[in-house]
């Protein structure tokens, strides 16, 4: 195939409207009349709540409303509804809202907020999750199970447990007797923000009852849309949702986060649009956050290598409400075992009430956490087994005609994993590592992982197409952009499918659920791969039009006709050459008549087959395409303070095709940087009262530009995926999930320390390390 | 409220503010000029930044007294017309962008930087873009596309 725009490094189309400052993001939307909320937050981690006085703020200057939820018994969720848009009858995390203020101003509103009087009567909280299910533990949602819940998430009556995800493959015992060595640890992957850049924001305006616009800093104004026609008993043909440019999104803005609020208080002001931006103090403490796992993993080999059992226990802090995490837990069975076969798997997913801000999608969903564990798991156990870890790997690696732990077999077009080791390993070992000194000391790990893109069976992407006049084309799909490119890539999909210059294609900026087709939701890495393929069916029933058109013009039959893009020929007649472009709204003959009609296309898909997870076995085709890389780490570590220094990262993913190999590049070293972080500096701290104590940038340490590793590798396997557009797979989230496990393993390589936990605290590690010597 | 003026990309006006407006209020509240972005509102991200009599600074920590009389360039104030700026351009080539959200922060940090010392070591670029904070990129292309700048502001180089 002769391709012009795919697997070419083509410029960011997005890029001259955000280097201008032109971009826009919804705090910078400003509507005539708009009234600004700020919400009053628990300051409590768990406590009843008493009473509300908001006698004294709705006296305030400025103030329009003072909103609470007492009363109210709307509560919402996709999959379990466990939420009420404000507190009601208590508060179940510090940060939580209690109370709303809408004023003329944003300082009006919050100098209001401080007016109201909050009766609390605090209760005991808990923060971990093994804690949350201990004997005795404060219960947080006594109603656990009653909650209307889609099946699939099973609570546990009387205790926090909300959602137990359970997979059974073989048979354990057995598994477990047949195997001649065993290894077995804890691990801790704590609760993390996602820290997108633009803190999150909404703009909600009820023009009647019944109809309702937000605008709001969402990766999914479809569900945002579906939250709302439940929570009022609305017809969702009345909601407009709109996203403009999202400031970063990592799954922190996916599904709903507090637009069902923005949506609840707003009400009370008809005709008046209510404008909320989260400051940054309430992006770490009210929005979504991610992870928080403690897990148990344990696993039998043969002497040679083969792995047999795994037997794995993950328990999540999923916070106050169980709805944006629920999938989370479920998403981290599906891949507990890491990339690697075993004939007996028993493994345990739980989603846990918490006293934190509830977890959502968090970049990886769940992946992260369950691979950190098998990653880790590997190495150890490689030791214990007296070969280098590599060796183990390649021994068990899913591939062709090896069967994953939730029973699908897989197939050569789900990627190659040998190769994307043997480009780590090349990366990793082509220089010898450097010798222990008198300061440092140096080690090099590695580790594999898969991804799948968790999505309910029929989540569907849509594409319009609209051909203009002069040839050029309007594409409306409902991806967001977020910073990962879809924009982009997707214009370069639809050009090479139509077969035109790239600047001949719009893709739609902003998204809006009135006017641009369905989209689940932009998470799962999987808007290239979904929206992709929406796109390339758009293109190819506009272009079957044109041919039908040109067709009747001449009176010829179909396949004679060639599509070249600007121009449709015949094959047969050298001398017919129409320009495409007089098709667009229909063609108007010499004799003057209009022929055919106009190019408007509409293209959907869906990833066949999907089905949920097996209620008793948990196994399933639950994973519609999966995406196999592998990752390293060098690390130089000081030997007086401990101090780790990652001074390479590497990556080798098979994305099945590079459709823009800079963006793919940058993406991949973006979330490089982001399981960075993870390791070595984040992850949000309570205090002995429950609250985040790091709610900030200065004590929330995210990479900055001096933490980067002297070395970057990004190779790019291209095993074509079977259904991916051009071939092409997710690849977005991947890059951060690696990276902890092999930077461990490179410390315990450096070290000899084997570490369970993250983020890496330099005093533990030197502590140690004084205990190993 | 008081009154002051100040010039924001080179055009005067006046503007009512109070003890706790900040100079970010009175740019993007005030004057619509919302290229400016507040990213954490505590002067840790830079994505506030813009430049005031020659320097960059914060503007979400900036007293909007702090501002009067003073000149203030924005993003929105280093094109002509439609022509990009030198470090516009640079980080388009370089893919020193990804969500945006604090590409313009990074923009009038360099300016600032480049205009003051055109001829700027590596070491004092790292040291200006250390107090920006970027979740998307890893910082690979920010800081290709900070070098970049730097060669076509000397060379005069345009595209």
């Amino acid at each position: 195939m002769d391709l012009q725009c795919i697997g070419k490094s083509i410029l960011r189309t997005d890029a001259y409207d955000k280097v201008t400052g032109k971009a826009q993001f919804v705090a910078d939307i400003k509507l005539p009349r708009m009234l600004y909320a700020r919400i009053l937050r628990a300051e409590y981690a768990h406590a009843k709540i008493l009473s509300i006085d908001t006698s004294e703020a709705e006296k305030m200057p400025g103030v329009m409303k003072v909103v609470t939820a007492q009363g109210c018994d709307i509560l919402f969720g996709a999959c379990i509804k466990d939420q009420p848009p404000l507190a009601t009858d208590k508060v179940r995390h510090a940060g939580e809202g209690v109370a709303a203020v809408i004023a003329e101003t944003e300082r009006q509103a919050e100098e209001a907020t401080k007016k109201i009087k909050v009766n609390y009567e605090p209760l005991p909280y808990v923060i971990d999750p093994l804690e949350a299910i201990a004997e005795g533990a404060p219960i947080i949602h006594e109603r656990n199970h009653e909650y209307f819940r889609v099946p699939g998430f099973p609570p546990v009556k009387g205790t926090n447990i909300f959602h137990h995800y359970k997979l059974r493959k073989g048979d354990i015992e057995k598994g477990f007797k047949e195997a001649e060595i065993t290894v077995e640890e804890n691990f801790y992957y704590p609760l993390l923000s996602h820290v997108q850049m633009e803190p999150h924001g909404c703009i909600s305006y009820w023009d009647s009852p019944e109809s309702v616009r937000i605008i709001a800093s969402t990766q999914a104004p479809f569900i945002v849309r579906e939250i709302v026609a439940q929570m009022f008993h609305i017809p969702m043909a009345n909601i407009k949702v709109e996203a403009l440019y999202l400031g970063g999104g990592f799954g922190g803005k996916s599904d709903v986060v507090i637009e069902p609020m923005c949506a609840y208080i707003s009400r009370f002001v008809p005709g008046y649009p209510v404008k909320l931006i989260l400051t940054r103090k309430e992006a770490f403490t009210s929005s979504l956050v991610g992870r928080g796992m403690r897990g148990k993993i344990k696993v039998g080999a043969k002497k040679d290598g083969k792995l047999v059992a795994i037997e794995a226990s993950l328990y999540y802090a999923d916070g106050a409400y169980g709805d944006t995490g629920c999938n989370v837990v479920t998403a981290s069975g599906f891949v507990a075992t890491g990339p690697y076969e075993y004939e007996h798997c028993k493994i345990d997913c739980y989603g846990v009430y918490t006293n934190t801000p509830p977890v959502g999608a968090y970049r990886g969903y769940g992946h992260p956490e369950a691979q950190f564990m098998s990653e880790r798991i590997m190495n150890i156990l490689a030791e214990k087994l007296g070969m280098s870890q590599q060796e183990l790997m390649r021994k068990n690696f899913l591939c062709d005609g090896k069967v994953n732990a939730i029973g699908q077999i897989i197939r050569p077009g789900n990627g190659n994993l040998y190769k994307c080791l043997d480009e780590v390993e090349q990366a990793l070992y082509e220089v010898p590592k450097p010798q222990e000194d008198e300061n440092f000391v140096y080690g090099r790990g590695l580790a594999a992982f898969m991804k799948t893109p968790m999505m309910i069976p029929h989540a569907s992407s849509g594409a319009i197409l609209r051909m203009c006049e002069d040839g050029s084309f309007n594409i409306s799909i409902s991806g967001i952009e977020m910073g990962q490119g879809c924009q982009t890539v997707l214009s370069q999909i639809a050009a090479e499918t139509l077969k035109v210059p790239l600047e001949k294609i719009h893709i739609s900026k902003h998204v809006d659920t009135q006017h641009s087709p369905y989209e689940w939701q932009t998470v799962g890495s999987i808007t290239t791969y979904r929206a992709g393929n929406a796109i390339i069916q758009a293109c190819e029933k506009a272009i079957q039009k044109m041919l039908e058109t040109v067709a009747a013009i001449y009176h010829r039959h179909i396949g004679d006709l060639k599509y070249e893009g600007e121009f449709i020929t015949s094959k047969s007649d050298l001398n017919l050459r129409f320009e495409t472009k007089k098709l667009a709204q229909a063609y108007l003959s010499p004799d003057g008549h209009g022929v055919g009609e106009q190019i408007v296309t509409g293209g959907s898909y869906l990833i066949r087959n999907v089905q949920f997870p097996h209620p008793e076995t948990g196994q399933g085709n639950c994973a519609g395409t999966w995406t196999f890389a592998c990752e390293g780490a060098e690390v130089k570590i000081n030997k007086h303070t401990g101090d780790v220094d990652i001074t390479h990262l590497a990556v080798a993913i098979d994305l099945g095709r590079t459709l823009n190999p800079s963006l793919a590049r940058i993406q991949m070293i973006g979330g490089m940087m982001m399981g960075y972080g993870a390791t070595l500096t984040e992850e949000l701290i309570f205090d002995d009262r429950g609250k985040i104590k790091n709610a900030n940038l200065n004590q929330y340490k995210i990479p900055k530009l001096s933490q980067m590793p002297e070395k970057f590798t990004v190779k790019f396997v291209e095993t074509p995926d079977e259904a991916g557009p051009f071939g092409a797979r997710c690849i977005a989230e991947h890059p951060v999930i690696g990276i902890p496990p092999a930077v461990l393993n490179a410390i315990k390589d450096a070290t000899g320390v084997d570490l369970f936990e993250i983020p890496v605290k330099a005093k533990v590690l030197l502590e140690k390390m004084g205990g190993k010597k | 409220m008081k009154t002051m003026q100040l010039t924001v990309n080179g055009k005067a006006h006046t503007v009512h503010y109070d003890d706790k407006t900040m100079l970010i209020d009175i740019l993007r509240d005030k004057l619509d000029l919302t290229g400016t972005k507040n990213g954490c509102g505590h002067g840790a991200c830079g994505a506030c930044t813009v430049i005031m009599n020659g320097e960059a600074v914060r503007s979400c920590i900036i007293k909007a007294a702090k501002a009067e009389g003073k000149e203030i360039l924005t993003i929105e104030g280093i094109c002509e017309g439609n022509k990009l700026h030198p470090i516009q351009e640079a980080f388009i080539q370089a893919g020193a962008i990804q969500c945006g959200f604090c590409t313009a922060g990074y923009i009038m940090t360099l300016h600032a930087l480049f205009t003051k010392s055109p001829d700027a070591t590596d070491e004092e670029i790292k040291k200006v873009l250390e107090k920006h904070l970027c979740r998307c990129t890893g910082y690979e292309t920010i800081w290709e596309g900070a070098k970049l700048a730097r060669r076509m502001m000397k060379e005069k180089i345009t595209l």
